[in-house]
């Protein structure tokens, strides 16, 4: 059972600080040796703020549905607020007592008193100044007073003096405050050993703090110091805590701490927890118990040994499946990339047989489009909401006309005069790629630019300790779309009939009709549309710069050639075994070796096959 | 057949090889520096580093402009080349370096010594480096075994056309990436630089680089020299039919696969040559001069100057290298355009390069004036190619 | 079996591209020193079964042999073309960029090797064969002439030169007189006859005036498989062949 006040004082913790955001987490609020929301703290009534507690917690509670603890937490609740005032006053002179200590025994001492003052903001923040040097001494004739500094300076950096005793300011004999500037001053002592101390202590306010993400770091933390002492305290927290994630924290955690127990049953009963929970944080400290256990039979005995073995085997068995989802799919998300960045190529290289070096340059040109656009929205509706975050569904169909139209002033301008000099096409478009680059170098400057993502493409779903990137999910879902859209209009149109024609033999397609010069142009710039809007995509992937084309235009070309020309199910199947072949060998060979290794297999692919996976055989006689 | 060299490209040939070989040293050798005439040793190793492109061209030019094989790599050869020659000149800075130490600066930077205990931090594949006769062999072979290793393997299933030239350029663009790590023992992307001896000589003096300006051109002569005797014979015509009907050319008997993997080699020999020369004059080399961009470079040079023909690609490595300098000092923001106007311009519009140029204009003459027009012949389908 | 007289012979040869049986089970038998015409319609795998005896492609299944029972479809083209199987083939293909001596000069008979090629001399006896081969062809005033410059004609004329200039066993002749005016089809036949004998040769042709012209045995193909085979009267009084390129009657 957990000790009643503590109860309480976790309780008044949770709410006060959840009222007074900024003061609970010293470290970062800290600047030039102030506190940026001292005075806030300080004004408000620590009673209040403990009624407001009361009623939150009451709330929480009832959600919870626990009826009988909440009889029981709110029959506790009463006693805080009769006892907290009175505690806050003592914790605060604790705390002075501490700094003002020679003793270095007792200052510890005295510090994990304060175990129990993590409902006062201010004791916590004194607490973490201390140990960063914040907190200061004044001497006058003999007696000494910890202070810290006010985060409100005056004109010549100066700031009035906070007592930690008692948290009210220092003021001179007339009773005026007193004014210190920081260079002036020095810094109550601390040992390493104190501040590991203090620091424990933060660490168990932490698992208090409002902010779920921060109070689950600090549960698996503290888990991992395997401290019997905290047990009482994930205990406590546990009866309160809401949010999933960090309850799932919390068990792992006390598990862990369990694991370290002299008791033998609780030690097995904590493995085999541990082991059903999957819990990949603890695979380390299994291990080592593992280690322990058999170098040591006798003090851990057979069973430990037996458990801890068993369990390790089941979190790595675990963890391999789990990384062998996280390969597939990042294996998944690159082919969804290529294929992405691919397709256009597939388009106007595989059907039409030419040779655009400019199309990295054309992806490059819907990436800034998808800039542009972002900054329009921007400047419409803020830099969040619905209405920017919608930026990127219009970014996609801007991408795709600006990129079509520069496709079609190639086509028309350069592309079109060398369609029987395959070799001098892929001169002139490099030409082209350079001019293209300087351009936008020109226009948007050499470094990057920055494409935020919208909300909805932010973050990561998590399964099974898997994450999934929400924008790698809609690049491999973007990817099906669109190959599966190319094959609709190539398959199912008029103009995909007037395509497939063309390509396969122009003359005749000329010779029943076909307006082949006009269908050229209009399957360049639909090859260059899906390239642009590959562009928007990867935007929301990799950086957007000036040199972002020449980044895909290799593997753009290794896919088509190695899905064989002219072949849409060529073109996907080579995305994902190249996508997939990259990410299992990254692990063993790094990045750069990986993606050197999938160049050379492909050269030796084609060795066995020089058509490519798929062949479209054609009757004609220069084949 | 033809002779060797037509009187007027003799005259021609003559009368540069004498500026360039006798006349430009001399005025660097035996003019004072305040002289009018004077070539300071500054632009003698800038004309030689033209020198080596136009050797590059070539080599280019043997494979896009006679065979037909477009390259996308050959940067690989003549940087492969560099860094041989670049390895030994590395050894020779012995404790002259910035760290002092018996190995190289970028091998102590990178600790080498932890990785390559048992040599004191050289990686063993250097140490035959240290001899100038093994250095200048790998200069030949390192580039022709890799041409001929990657050559093999493409001809062999009859890969061509543009299919070629993307896979050379992979070929490339890996190579490129493996050059930029650091455990590649070849110096990451600083490359191989600082180098002060070669042949027990001073880099940096005059006459070392003036031997070295003249050593270019004498290879330069001579690359062009071979070049023109192997397409004046027999394998020259076969070389020409491969561009023009591989097909036929097969199917007459002959193992196309042999002759292209052959003239590749070749190429790649050739660029490794120009590389190691390039490379004492310049001072410096590292893995962005064999990034694919380069190569494409070296084709341009190509086509501007004129491909299927010899006098082509020098003039145009030349020019561009000389306007290359001028813009990137003068208007270095606008050089890309310019760099890819000419791509475009030039493939487009001159497909026979400045070479050309005449050709074209007596085309328009002949095309436009009223006297001729009944003479209006066919024209070839494929560039021609004078021999 | 007399098989050994055959200079070539296809046995249950087929080859599919895509699903579409190009040659479906073809056996076809030459003799040495004959002249053999094939007809057939559009789309018969006339010009396939040439791919598959050069080399071009290999067949699925089936053997294909020259004279002493080499197996063919284990060569490649060179390799094929260095036995003595010469092809023209339907398109002419000559080298437009080279002349006609020289293009000549590459085809005549002799090594292939590389190192062979790195010399420019053409031998006295080169040069009489060249003018030889030249005469017989009707190009020798011509021999200075860039090949591209040729007419359609002159082009296929080149190509049977460039044949000749082989000296193969085999000749395989696709549609030789494509293109060619009256008078230049009855000379390229007039040719052909008088090559016979000394080389097997076989002719792909539409032209039934010119089959007539030059045909002892002709061959027709349907769909890839042999349907008969006979004199030209014969095969002209055939009912199947009449039905497949006419069409008169549906077939069962």
């Amino acid at each position: 059972m957990p000790l009643p006040n503590r109860s309480t004082n976790y309780a008044t913790s949770a709410a006060q600080s959840g009222h007074l955001r900024p003061a609970t987490s010293p470290s970062s609020s800290r600047q030039g040796g102030r506190y940026t929301s001292l005075t806030q703290i300080l004004d408000c009534p620590s009673s209040s703020a403990t009624f407001e507690c009361a009623v939150i917690f009451q709330a929480e509670i009832l959600n919870r549905k626990f009826p009988l603890r909440g009889i029981l937490a709110t029959f506790l609740l009463l006693l805080t607020l009769l006892t907290a005032t009175a505690a806050t006053q003592t914790h605060r002179a604790t705390l002075s007592e501490a700094i003002l200590s020679d003793d270095a025994t007792k200052q510890i001492e005295l510090v994990n008193q304060l175990i129990e003052a993590g409902g006062d903001a201010f004791v916590v923040q004194a607490l973490g100044a201390w140990r960063q040097g914040g907190v200061f001494l004044h001497e006058t004739n003999e007696t000494r007073t910890p202070f810290l500094l006010d985060a409100q300076t005056d004109g010549e950096g100066r700031a009035k003096g906070i007592r930690v005793a008692d948290g009210a300011p220092l003021t001179d004999s007339s009773g005026k405050p007193l004014l210190f500037a920081a260079t002036d001053l020095t810094a109550a002592d601390t040992s390493s050993k104190l501040r590991k101390a203090i620091k424990t202590v933060l660490d168990l306010f932490a698992i208090a703090n409002p902010d779920p993400k921060m109070r689950r770091d600090a549960v698996v933390k503290l888990g991992q110091d395997q401290n019997q002492e905290y047990l009482q305290h994930f205990e406590v927290r546990l009866k309160t805590e809401t949010n999933v994630d960090v309850l799932k924290g919390l068990y792992e955690a006390m598990e862990l701490t369990r694991i370290a127990s002299d008791d033998a049953s609780v030690r097995l009963a904590a493995i085999q927890k541990l082991s059903d929970l999957r819990s990949i944080s603890s695979l380390n400290f299994l291990q080592e118990l593992e280690k322990n256990a058999r170098a040591d039979t006798g003090k851990y005995g057979e069973e430990t040994l037996k458990a801890a073995h068993s369990a390790v085997i089941q979190i790595q068995d675990y963890m391999k499946l789990g990384n062998l989802f996280g390969t597939a799919f990042r294996g998944l998300s690159l082919a969804a990339v290529l294929l992405v960045a691919a397709l256009g190529l597939a388009i106007t290289f595989g059907l039409m047989g030419v040779i655009n070096m400019a199309h990295g340059e054309i992806i490059m040109v819907g990436a800034y489009m998808a800039y542009v656009t972002q900054n329009f929205f921007k400047s419409w509706f803020g830099a969040s909401g619905i209405g920017f975050d919608s930026y990127f569904i219009a970014a996609l169909v801007v991408s795709f006309f600006v990129a079509s139209g520069v496709g079609l002033i190639l086509e028309r301008g350069v592309i079109r005069f060398l369609y029987k000099r395959p070799l001098e096409s892929l001169l002139a478009t490099w030409g082209v790629s350079l001019l293209l680059q300087q351009l936008f170098r020109h226009i948007f400057g050499a470094a990057n630019v920055q494409v935020s993502s919208p909300s909805w493409l932010s973050g990561s779903l998590v399964v099974s300790d898997v994450l999934f990137a929400y924008n790698r999910i809609f690049v491999i879902g973007f990817a099906v779309l669109i190959v599966f859209g190319t094959y609709l209009l190539l398959t199912r149109t008029s103009l995909g009939l007037q395509i497939r024609a063309v390509m396969q033999n122009r003359a005749m397609a000329s010779c029943v009709g076909v307006r082949t010069d006009r269908v050229n142009m209009l399957t360049f710039a639909f090859g260059s549309g899906l390239a642009g809007m590959a562009g928007a995509c990867l935007s929301q992937i990799g950086n957007v710069g000036p040199s972002l084309g020449q980044n895909y235009i290799v593997d753009c070309f290794m896919i088509v050639v190695l899905g064989g020309v002219g072949n849409l199910v060529g073109t996907v199947s080579a995305s994902i075994g190249v996508g997939v072949t990259d990410q299992i060998l990254q692990p063993w060979l790094g990045a750069v070796m990986g993606k050197i290794t999938v160049l050379a297999a492909i050269i030796l692919f084609l060795q066995w096959r020089p058509a490519g996976l798929f062949v479209t055989r054609s009757r004609s006689l220069e084949g | 057949m033809t002779p060797l060299l037509p009187k007027r490209e003799l005259i021609l040939v003559s009368i540069a090889a004498f500026i360039g070989l006798v006349v430009l040293p001399c005025l660097n050798a035996f003019t004072p520096a305040n002289s009018a005439l004077h070539v300071s040793s500054f632009t003698l190793s800038v004309y030689g580093k033209y020198l080596c492109y136009a050797v590059l061209a070539l080599g280019v030019n043997l494979l896009w402009g006679y065979t037909g094989l477009l390259s996308l790599g050959q940067c690989l050869f003549f940087t492969l080349g560099g860094y041989a020659l670049g390895m030994h000149l590395m050894l020779l800075i012995g404790k002259l370096g910035q760290y002092h130490a018996d190995i190289p600066d970028f091998m102590v930077f990178l600790e080498f010594p932890k990785r390559f205990p048992e040599t004191g931090g050289l990686p063993p594949h250097w140490i035959p480096f240290k001899s100038f006769w093994f250095a200048a062999a790998a200069v030949v072979w390192v580039p022709g075994v890799v041409a001929f290793v990657f050559g093999w393997l493409a001809f062999r299933s009859r890969i061509k056309g543009v299919y070629f030239s993307i896979l050379s350029q992979a070929l490339t663009y890996a190579a490129t990436l493996m050059f930029f790590r650091n455990d590649f023992t070849f110096g990451g992307n600083n490359g191989l630089t600082d180098f002060k001896f070669i042949l027990g000589h001073d880099v940096n003096q005059a006459g070392t680089k003036r031997t070295l300006y003249i050593a270019s051109g004498v290879l330069l002569l001579l690359v062009y020299l071979l070049c023109r005797w192997l397409t004046s014979t027999k394998f020259g015509l076969i070389q020409r039919a491969i561009r023009d009907s591989e097909n036929r050319v097969l199917f007459s008997g002959y193992a196309t696969a042999d002759f292209k993997l052959f003239v590749f080699v070749l190429s790649a020999v050739i660029a490794g040559l120009g590389g190691a020369l390039y490379v004492p004059q310049v001072g410096i080399i590292n893995p962005s001069e064999m990034a694919p961009d380069k190569s494409l470079e070296a084709v341009v040079w190509c086509a501007v100057g004129g491909r299927g023909n010899l006098l082509g690609p020098i003039l145009g490595a030349v020019s561009i290298n000389a306007l290359k300098s001028y813009a990137t000092h003068a208007f270095a923001e606008q050089w890309p355009y310019i760099l890819g106007g000419l791509f475009v311009i030039v493939t487009v519009f001159m497909p026979k390069g400045l070479i050309g140029i005449p050709e074209q204009l007596r085309e328009l003459k002949r095309r436009f004036g009223p006297k001729h027009e009944d003479k209006l012949a066919p024209r070839p389908v494929a560039p021609t190619t004078d021999v | 079996m007399t098989r050994k007289q055959f200079i070539l012979s296809l046995e249950g040869v087929s080859k599919t591209f895509d699903g579409f049986k190009a040659i479906n089970d073809l056996s076809l038998y030459v003799e040495e020193g004959e002249l053999r015409v094939i007809i057939g319609p559009n789309g018969a795998g006339k010009s396939t079964m040439l791919d598959l005896i050069t080399g071009r492609t290999r067949p699925d299944s089936g053997t294909i042999e020259f004279a002493d029972k080499t197996d063919l479809t284990a060569l490649n083209e060179y390799q094929i073309n260095r036995l003595g199987i010469g092809r023209k083939f339907q398109t002419p293909s000559v080298y437009v960029d080279h002349t006609v001596f020289e293009n000549i000069w590459l085809s005549l008979e002799g090594s292939r090797s590389l190192w062979s090629c790195l010399s420019s001399r053409v031998t006295p006896s080169q040069r009489e064969r060249i003018g030889q081969v030249l005469k017989q062809v009707n190009l020798a005033g011509k021999a200075t002439a860039k090949a591209g410059m040729l007419s359609h004609g002159q082009k296929q004329w080149l190509e049977i030169g460039m044949l000749l200039a082989q000296n193969p066993k085999v000749l395989l002749v696709d549609e030789p007189a494509a293109g060619m005016t009256d008078e230049e089809t009855i000379r390229t036949g007039d040719l052909l006859m008088s090559l016979a004998g000394k080389h097997t040769i076989i002719v792909i042709e539409h032209d039934m005036v010119f089959v007539r012209q030059i045909a002892r045995t002709v061959t027709v193909l349907h769909q890839g498989s042999l349907l008969c085979e006979g004199t030209v009267d014969e095969v002209q009084a055939d009912e199947r062949v009449i039905e497949v390129y006419l069409g008169r009657k549906k077939k069962t």
